[in-house]
Parts: structure tokens; sequence; C-alpha cells
């Protein structure tokens, strides 16, 4: 059994990934068989541009990148790219924090139902960075690679997440404690 | 508040408690939290927004089929090693909680180059790890797996009457190792799992145990009168030696 150094290595780094890269791909399609599609051309891709990886940068935010060009290319992803372009949205996503009383920071979150109504609301970039984050447990860096943003926009658009999911459970939950 | 302490930004907060500011950053931010209610308040419910997310969004689980059909392909070359087909989720879990194994793997990279059948077994181990095929016999109980191996292997092996604590045989199945027909021997200690491989010796020198570490597994090494004996695990190498010394004691004549 002879195969390149560069494929051992490549089913190597790539096979403890592939729960993780199915999983984005669900989050990002919401569908079973679109996220295998996703996973699958991913990892063709990846494959015939590994000679271009360079040994020792991240691996997994290297391959979450072209995982998610695939989406934005896919099906689903041509429809969601349709949607408005996030950073056109930042007024209305702008959060009225007129300086909340201390406590007002405080919110029961242990309304499960109520948090997940709010993710399933948010701006699907603002939840794809969230599940980068929260999900994948990126590095900031990493999810720049990512999203191919620059760093200080992903610190604000993750703040811009969870301001939203904030004012959305503040609404539902009818203020705070 | 200090007065020369401005209140946190909600980007600062955010970047806080995910451990992305600079060591002097996140230092004067918690000094400003001594003193400031309202920031304070700030950081703890952003917290628990965080942990709240973190517990709502949780992986989504692929089904076996389609984690299978991606890890083959991932091997062009699946056709050449043993088949291994249907997925078990109890590989999978395993294979999502070992973080280990992706640190590891660059640095193994340049061990296989050297040492060939260090390779092998670990390529076998890895493979068992990833593929989640259960083994040819599943069975915890020694009756069960020794005389499977019997007529599909050129020699015999005793099973220990009892394993060390928190270690349980899953099961065992054949394979090959530098083209010599081995037992495997899947073992699971605590959370880690072992591949025991035994394979037979020529009956030369004496018995013996060593022991090495490579890419943060650990490959231990026993020879009986008959038997070569190694085991591959990311588990911790004492655990592994109380399973090694109980396979070699289990082979010496009674
Ligand atoms: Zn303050």
């Amino acid at each position: 059994m002879r195969v390149p150094a560069s494929s051992v290595l490549f089913e190597q780094l790539a096979l403890p990934l592939l729960p993780a890269l199915y999983s984005h791909a669900f989050w990002l399609s919401r569908n079973h068989a679109e996220a295998e599609d996703i996973v699958q051309e991913t990892i063709a891709k990846a494959l015939r541009a590994f000679s271009s990886f360079q040994t020792g940068t991240n691996f997994k935010a290297w391959i979450f990148r072209i995982l998610r060009n695939t989406f934005l290319t896919s099906r689903t992803g041509i429809a969601a790219s349709r949607t408005v372009f996030l950073e056109d949205l930042a007024d209305l996503l702008e959060v009225t924090d007129t300086n909340p009383s201390p406590e007002d920071h405080l919110l029961r979150l242990n309304n499960q139902a109520a948090l997940t109504e709010a993710l399933e609301r948010l701006h699907p970039q603002l939840r794809e960075v969230l599940l980068l984050c929260e999900v994948e447990e990126l590095k900031y860096k990493e999810i720049a690679i990512v999203l191919d943003i620059p760093v200080g926009t992903v610190m604000s658009r993750i703040s811009r997440a969870r301001r939203t999911l904030y004012e959305d459970l503040r609404q539902q939950l009818g203020g705070s404690v | 508040m200090i007065q020369d302490h401005k209140h946190l930004s909600h980007d600062e907060a955010s970047a806080f408690i995910d451990g992305e500011l600079s060591a002097s950053a996140a230092l004067d931010l918690e000094q400003h939290l001594t003193t400031c209610h309202s920031c304070t308040m700030l950081i703890v419910s952003a917290m628990q927004l965080k942990a709240a997310t973190a517990r709502a969004y949780e992986r989504v689980v692929a089904p076996p089929e389609a984690l299978s059909r991606l890890a083959a392909q991932l091997r062009p070359d699946a056709a050449k090693r043993p088949a291994r087909v249907s997925f078990g989720l109890w590989a999978w879990g395993a294979l999502a909680a070992s973080v280990i194994l992706v640190a590891s793997f660059i640095g193994w990279r340049q061990t296989r180059q050297s040492n060939n059948l260090a390779a092998e077994l670990l390529d076998q181990h890895l493979a068992v790890l990833s593929s989640g095929a259960p083994p040819e016999v599943i069975s915890s109980d020694r009756h069960t797996v020794k005389p499977w191996f019997q007529g599909r292997l050129p020699f015999s092996f005793n099973l220990p009457e009892v394993l060390p604590d928190g270690t349980t045989l899953n099961g065992g199945d054949l394979t090959y190792l530098h083209g010599q027909p081995a037992a495997l021997l899947l073992f699971n200690i605590g959370k880690h799992r072992a591949s025991v491989f035994l394979i037979q010796r020529s009956r030369n020198g004496s018995a013996s145990v060593s022991s090495g570490s490579q890419s943060g597994f650990v490959i231990q090494y026993a020879k009986t009168q008959d038997l070569g004996i190694t085991a591959v695990s990311d588990v911790n190498p004492s655990d592994l030696a109380l399973l090694m010394s109980a396979l070699v004691e289990a082979q010496s004549p009674r």
C-alpha cells in the first residue's frame, strides 16, 4: 500500500473533522442530503487544493472555508446570499441600547424554547458566526479565515449576534428579571 | 466607576468572554469590573447567553451511513484495506472526543516514514477508530473471543481471566502485520481505546517488554515465548502497561 504522503496526511487531517464538517454543513443548509453533498464536494475540492495548504497552518479553518464557499455556491447557499448583505443591515440590527439599568442585563435564560426561537430568527450570517464560535469553538482569527473577513469584523459580528439574541429574548420574555 | 476607565463596549465584552482580549486588555477590563457593577452584569449576562447558546446549538450528528461514505471518499486506496463497511456510533463518539488525534497527526507523518511496523500498527488502530466497524467477533467474553480465532490463525494465545480495573474487551478481528496473520484485540481502557496485536514469533530470544510513545500514542511491545504482543493506544502508559502485563501473564504456561 504505497500512497503519496500528502494523501495520507490529508486523510489523517480530514477524517477526525468529518463529524464537524457534516454538522456545520447541516446547520448551513438545514438538510441532511444537502449536507452530505456539501461535505463530499468540500472533500473533493480540498483534496485538489491540498498542495496549497501549508502544513502547520490551521487545517480546520482552511477546510471550513472551503466548506463555506461550497455552501455558498450550492442551491440553498445561492438563495441565502440573495438576502441583503449583513453590513447593509447594520442600522436595522443596531440594538437600541439606551443605558439599561445593571439588572436589565440579566435575562431568564432557562427558557430554552425562547432561545431556540431567537436563534431561528437570527440572520443566517449572524447564526453562522455564532456556530463557528460556540459549536466549533474556533478562535476569532480562525473564523476570520473561514469567512474571509477581518478579525475586527468577526468580533463585531459575534457581538452583534449576541445583542440581537438578547434583544429578541427580552422582547419574547417581556423584560428582564 | 473610576473616571479614567470607560465602560466596556459590547464588542469588548464579547471578546472578553471568548478569551480573545490581549492579556493586558483583559487585565484592565478585570480591574474595571471590580469597581463597576453595571459592566459586571453585562459580562455575567453575556456569559450566560454564551453558555445557553452553546447548549441550544449542538453539533448535529451525521447519519452513520453518510459518515461512512464520506470517510471512504478520503481514502482512494480503501479497496486495499480490510473492508469495513458499517459504521458504529461508538467509534464516532470516541473519535469526536479524541482531539489528541488531530494534534498528533502531523508528527505522525514523520514517524511513519521512519518506522514501518509502528506506522502499520497505528494505521490499523486509527482505521478501527475511524471506520467504526464492529469487530468480526464482538464479545467481552474471552470464552467466545478466543475460540473464534482457532483455525483462523496458525498459533494460539490465551486471554487473561481477569482484566485490570476499568479495562474491557470489546472484541477481536483477524488482521495482517507485515504479511503475517495476526489477532487484533480491541479493548476499552476507561474512555480510551486500545488495539492489541498478537503475532507469532520465532522461538528465539527471551521474553521482554518495551514501550515507546509516538505522536501522542503509546505503543508498547512485549514478547513472550511464542508471541509478539503490541498495544497501541492514547491512554496513559501505566494503564496500558497493566493490560500488557495481564496479557503477558496469561501466556505463561501453567
Ligand atoms: Zn463599567
